[in-house]
């Protein structure tokens, strides 16, 4: 069997990569990396390492770089590593560069050539941040424009969401490609990142998108549409997007009813003050933290203004009005609180999971009105049914 | 990840056949009340009508209140006290009985004769409309019907794993506390119980709600003011005799007096003050009798012989 001189190592794809004895040459792309000092235990003499995610396009490895540059490695740094060590760590391989590796900056047109069919197809099910390197086959289910500024820099993004057999994901996408609610895309060289506590799916000018048939992944309708699902079930998957869930409201949590929002950030203040702009003149709104229950489980409704006019019969005028007379925000609160108790809702919208449980940020917040005569009907069938 | 405990859909009468408990171990950990038919609870929502409440205790102004909320299929106890200020303001507030929806914890007290008495502390009442007390019931007895036969099920079929039934759309918190229900009730009549909740259906159909007369008996409202248990007391002393026996004259006379043929508590004791004997005095004579088995409190506040 021949194998490769020591002085001229082969370079090799990340998807290749396998625990060799001999230093490998790779080029990568830095996904993740993050600067670390380590505590020598000998003599307590501190040394700096990086470490993080490197992908080709093929594959996505972890790094651990021993002394590294002061700066210049960041995420999308593409580096040629010559003489890089390969580990293994819970079956899966890792990259070690130490002082025997030669590391240095690579141009984008040396990482490996990847045809599409070659990287990964991955179910949206089981993307997680920072995945990357994968290819995703996968329907526009709504789309939408919003202008934000980066810096000095307005920008705009164009951000929905994305579905396939397996599940819906967000994106923001910050190059127009032009998408439209119903097209079936694959894309490629997209990134996972966590935004507002929720996966989000990033696209950016190194981004492919090609429109393709799109046999077997759902239509936007049946998503957006969709029946609502057991809130214990929406607590064990952590939230998503596109949920629909029914239950009653069996109580509110503070802050609800008048607040004031921070006018920079909209933020609500506490005594006046925003956590992240001080002491800022508030401005008046309304909005109810909803707990909703369905029996299995329960999880936060966020309503915002509109709604919470809607469900409450008042509007903020109302309420500032109420407050004149009675100036105690708690009775409000208790006034709005029980105006909800008991209702029975479907709330649509994204849902995320902290340590207090799932909250929902709502698109749509409906009464449900239940038929009596269809329930009892139904019910009295059931009960007539022998069992054995 | 804390959860927030569910309000699991029940009719009184689960609540009132409730008699196992799954105590709290760790720190801040929830205790449950076990039903026979597939319940974990610890918190529960009930619809139906709901009674004027009764201060309970000594303290003035009353820190506890009880009201008693009466469904198609029995009748439960709903308390709030000063730590549940809003829900304790609701129950105060309520003059007549009125169709209610009650979201709150459930509350287990064994009396000293090893009966459970259930109560649901309150966190919050709510005043509705018939229709949507009617449209709570269809949810209720939908669920209680969804838990049967899911114990029923695993009744036939133990081996059945919990991936399979998660898959056909059965809430995962629902499998253990129905396994559960079948290890600590082995002698149950699911059968009966389908027939009562017939009632509840009928009342989804329409049906006029209950009295509360008619449940003014039930097993699920009796409540004494029993203490947890304790060492059997000294004999009594010839003073503490005396106090008993005219304890029992008042009592003989104001129910010899009175319409539903009970003792009225707060007359009793405001007698018993008036021949110098304290409200204190009177508590504990009550519940030496209560002991002995000479009195009983089928009602709060009515006494009668035993």
């Amino acid at each position: 069997m021949a194998t490769a001189p020591p002085s001229a190592p082969p370079e090799v794809r990340l998807k290749d990569l396998a625990p060799t004895t001999s230093p490998v040459e790779i080029v990568g792309r830095v996904v993740t990396a993050e600067r670390r000092e380590v505590t020598r235990r000998s003599d307590g003499s501190r040394r700096p390492l990086l470490s993080g995610l490197l992908s080709d396009g093929t594959g996505t490895v972890r790094f651990t770089w021993w002394d590294p540059p002061r700066e210049g490695i960041e995420r999308g740094t593409v580096l040629r590593a010559v003489g890089a060590e390969v580990r293994t760590f819970r079956d899966r391989p890792e990259l070690t560069f130490t002082f025997r590796t030669r590391v240095g900056p690579a141009s984008e047109a040396e990482l490996p050539r990847v045809t599409p069919e070659e990287i990964p197809l991955r179910a949206i099910r089981d993307l997680r941040p920072p995945d990357e390197g994968f290819r995703l086959e996968a329907r526009v289910v709504r789309i939408a424009e919003r202008t934000v500024t980066v810096g000095e820099e307005r920008r705009v993004v164009h951000e929905g969401l994305l579905a396939d057999a397996s599940g819906v994901l967000a994106f923001s996408s910050w190059t127009d490609f032009r998408l439209a609610a119903g097209e079936a895309l694959r894309v490629v060289g997209g990134y996972l990142r966590t935004f507002r506590g929720r996966p989000q799916l990033v696209l950016d000018e190194r981004a492919t998108v090609t429109r393709i048939g799109g046999e077997g992944l759902p239509e936007p309708a049946e998503l957006l549409r969709a029946p609502p699902r057991p809130i214990a079930r929406v607590e064990d998957e952590g939230g998503g997007e596109a949920l629909a869930v029914e239950g009653i409201v069996v109580g509110l949590l503070p802050p609800s009813g008048l607040v004031y929002r921070c006018p920079i950030c909209r933020r609500s203040l506490t005594g006046g003050i925003c956590r992240i702009h001080g002491q800022v003149e508030g401005q008046p709104d309304l909005r109810a933290r909803i707990v909703l229950d369905d029996g299995t489980g329960a999880l936060t409704v966020n309503a915002g203004r509109a709604d919470t006019e809607r469900l409450w019969g008042r509007t903020l005028a109302d309420a500032r009005e109420r407050m004149r007379e009675v100036p105690d925000p708690n009775v409000l609160e208790q006034e709005l609180a029980d105006a909800l108790l008991g209702r029975r809702l479907r709330v649509r919208g994204s849902g995320s999971r902290d340590d207090f449980g799932v909250t929902l940020q709502p698109d749509e917040i409906e009464p449900v009105e239940i038929d009596l005569e269809v329930a009892a009907a139904e019910l009295s069938a059931r009960l007539g049914t022998v069992r054995r | 990840m804390s959860r927030r405990e569910p309000a699991w859909r029940v009719t009184a009468r689960e609540l009132e056949s409730s008699l196992e408990e799954e105590r709290a171990t760790g720190e801040r950990a929830a205790s449950y009340l076990l039903s026979p038919f597939g319940a974990r609870m610890n918190r529960v929502v009930l619809a139906g009508a709901i009674s004027p409440a009764e201060p309970v205790g000594r303290d003035d102004p009353p820190t506890f209140w009880r009201a008693r909320l009466t469904d198609p299929t029995g009748a439960i106890a709903v308390t709030a006290g000063s730590f549940q200020p809003v829900a304790m303001a609701r129950l105060r507030a309520t003059t007549e009985t009125h169709p209610a929806l009650v979201v709150g914890k459930v509350h287990l007290f064994r009396g000293r004769d090893g009966v459970a008495y259930i109560s649901v502390r309150a966190e919050g009442v709510k005043s509705v409309a018939e229709a949507d007390e009617r449209a709570m019931l269809a949810e209720i007895v939908r669920q209680t019907l969804d838990r049967l036969d899911l114990v029923e099920r695993l009744e036939r079929e133990p081996g059945t794993s919990e991936a399979e039934l998660v898959a056909s759309g059965t809430p995962a918190g629902w499998i253990p506390a129905a396994r559960d229900s079948l290890r600590r009730y082995p002698q149950v009549d699911r059968a009966a119980f389908r027939r009562e909740l017939g009632a509840a259906v009928r009342r989804v159909a329409g049906d006029s709600g209950p009295r509360p007369s008619d449940t003014g008996t039930r097993p699920g409202v009796v409540v004494t003011r029993a203490p947890p248990p304790r060492p059997p007391a000294p004999p009594p002393t010839a003073e503490e005799r005396e106090e008993e026996a005219a304890f029992l004259t008042l009592l003989d006379e104001l129910s010899d007096v009175s319409i539903d043929g009970y003792a009225d508590l707060k007359e009793l004791t405001g007698r018993l003050a008036a021949q110098g004997v304290g409200a204190e005095r009177a508590e504990t004579v009550l519940n030496r009798l209560e002991e002995e088995g000479a009195v009983e409190e089928p009602i709060v506040g009515k006494l009668r012989r035993a």
